[in-house]
């Protein structure tokens, strides 16, 4: 009898569900950002006036940063930390293959760190609301379009823990993380001051990952109103499609990598 | 039925700009289902790297090795075996219950049958009143019985274990003893790696010793009876000299 790939995702995902809650990592990082927004909005006691986009901005920018911290960390951790215990010995030896292993993981962290994002976010939004300062409704696509990039970070940094170090792929995925912003702008630079070939361009482009373009953040600081949903659609179809190339890559490591 | 055959077995460990490292060298034997056989050799010998790729972890260089008439690596062989690696040390963060259910539902064993499984294998090793306490405030003889337990969900046919009584004490060791046995009488294979051979003499049907990768002796403990004072000093005298101890003597 086989297990099937939706049991060996369940029963990781669970696992890593009730790890989550007894790890500390989550509530210093809540405690990090409470104290973010409340001593942004400290200002208020000095008499300044209009500071809703400052403390708003603060809020999504502790947000943003923590939830990539946290992502990358726990994403890093789920296979190098079974090999680092042993753990990933009996692990295997149930009647299960690598690949579904690898989903099983990416699945446990992609609900990991979503879970730890959403407290972040409902606390930053309570908190807000207490300084009477309200989000618009772009508020929800930013948390679904955040989630989706979560998931392809996930991806990323999981095949890359299977080609590199842990201390390795945390530093790398750190910088692809907060660095992909740079991309865009770096390669219009080689273009207007080196004359960068526009094909070149774009193909970097397109190679290049793109974790930024899943943060709305600084359109719900700006009250926004919400975008069509056919980009909300386009960039589920970009997390999918490059999500699923990183797992590939990383079950082609995998599952012909020796263990011991 | 033949629950392990290993034929002509290599195991290399690659390492950059230098050449591999022949950890099992063109080894073969077979365990017969419902055999207890001890696996044993000094530290480095090849014991765990066999045991690995045994269950899979490692692709061998050369030879092949079949579970019950399956390939290692043919998931469906493992749904018959129940496996205990070296020193594991379980998640910190679950309890040995919650350990228990994330390797049984990873065996395809769900619900009740899977509850009672859990509670039934945790009383046999002797920790169920710590069923509920994180895996980090274990001691190592603990963790080492979860893993014992661990290894038995799902009722194996077959259970390869690696440095079994690692981190046990006497009482755990006689346990674990009388747990072998029983699971022997019910008709499992047994085929495990030990440095205690007390535990291998009253245990085995057999023994096979592997010396720098190689299978230098294999012998039922019956064959060893009465010609050595013990089973240790046989050992002792096959792994000094490489050459099976019993076979110098006949020649002699």
């Amino acid at each position: 009898m086989r297990v099937s790939t939706w049991q060996v995702c369940r029963a990781t995902a669970t696992a890593a569900l009730l790890e989550t809650i007894r790890r500390k990592e989550l509530y210093v990082v809540l405690i990090l950002m409470t104290l973010m927004v409340l001593g942004a909005s400290a200002f208020r006691i000095f008499g300044v006036s209009g500071l809703e986009i400052f403390v708003k901005d603060v809020t999504f920018l502790a947000i943003g940063a923590l939830t990539t911290v946290l992502t990358v960390l726990i994403a890093a951790r789920q296979l190098p930390d079974e090999a680092q215990r042993r753990t990933i010995y009996p692990l295997l030896a149930r009647p299960i293959t690598r690949g579904q292993l690898l989903l099983g993981k990416w699945l446990a962290a992609f609900l990991m760190a979503g879970m730890s994002f959403l407290t972040l976010a409902g606390v930053a939004y309570g908190l807000l609301l207490l300084l009477g300062i309200p989000l618009k409704p772009i508020f929800g696509q930013y948390l679904l379009l955040k989630l989706m990039g979560i998931g392809w970070l996930c991806a990323l940094v999981m095949a890359l823990s299977v080609y590199l170090t842990p201390a390795a792929n945390i530093t790398l995925s750190l910088i692809l993380a907060f660095g992909s912003g740079l991309f865009g702008r770096l390669l219009l630079m080689s273009h207007w001051e080196h004359g960068l070939n526009a094909l070149w361009l774009n193909l970097l482009y397109g190679v290049l990952p793109h974790y930024d373009l899943f943060d709305m953040g600084q359109k719900v600081v700006y009250d926004w109103s919400p975008v069509p949903w056919w980009v909300v659609g386009a960039m589920g179809v970009y997390a999918l499609a490059s999500g699923a190339l990183y797992l590939l890559l990383g079950w082609l490591r995998f599952r012909r990598q020796t263990l011991g | 039925m033949l629950a392990i055959e290993v034929r002509e077995l290599v195991v290399e460990y690659r390492q950059p700009f230098r050449p591999p490292v022949r950890a099992v060298d063109r080894l073969s034997f077979t365990v017969r289902e419902g055999e207890i056989v001890g696996f044993l050799g000094m530290n480095g010998a090849g014991k765990s790297s066999t045991i690995k790729a045994l269950m899979g972890f490692l692709p061998p260089a050369a030879g092949e090795v079949h579970l019950f008439g399956l390939s290692a690596t043919d998931p469906a062989a493992r749904q018959q075996i129940g496996f205990l690696p070296e020193t594991a040390l379980y998640s910190p963060y679950l309890t040995p219950y919650e350990t228990m259910r994330l390797y049984g539902e990873l065996q395809g064993l769900r619900g009740r049958r899977l509850h009672a499984q859990i509670e039934a294998l945790l009383e046999t090793v002797g920790i169920a009143s710590k069923m509920h306490t994180l895996n980090r405030h274990l001691s190592k003889g603990m963790l080492q019985r979860l893993g014992i337990a661990q290894a038995m969900l799902g009722d194996p046919k077959l259970l390869i274990l690696d440095e079994v009584s690692s981190g046990l004490d006497p009482v755990g060791r006689r346990e674990l003893r009388d747990l072998l046995k029983a699971q022997h009488e019910r008709g499992t294979t047994i085929f495990f790696s030990s440095h205690e051979l007390g535990e291998v003499a009253s245990l085995c049907d057999r023994i096979l010793i592997i010396h720098r990768g190689r299978l230098i002796a294999e012998h039922t403990l019956s064959e060893l009876n009465g010609r050595f004072a013990s089973l240790e000093d046989y050992f002792i005298r096959t792994v000094k000299t490489g050459v099976d101890a019993l076979t110098e003597e006949a020649a002699a």
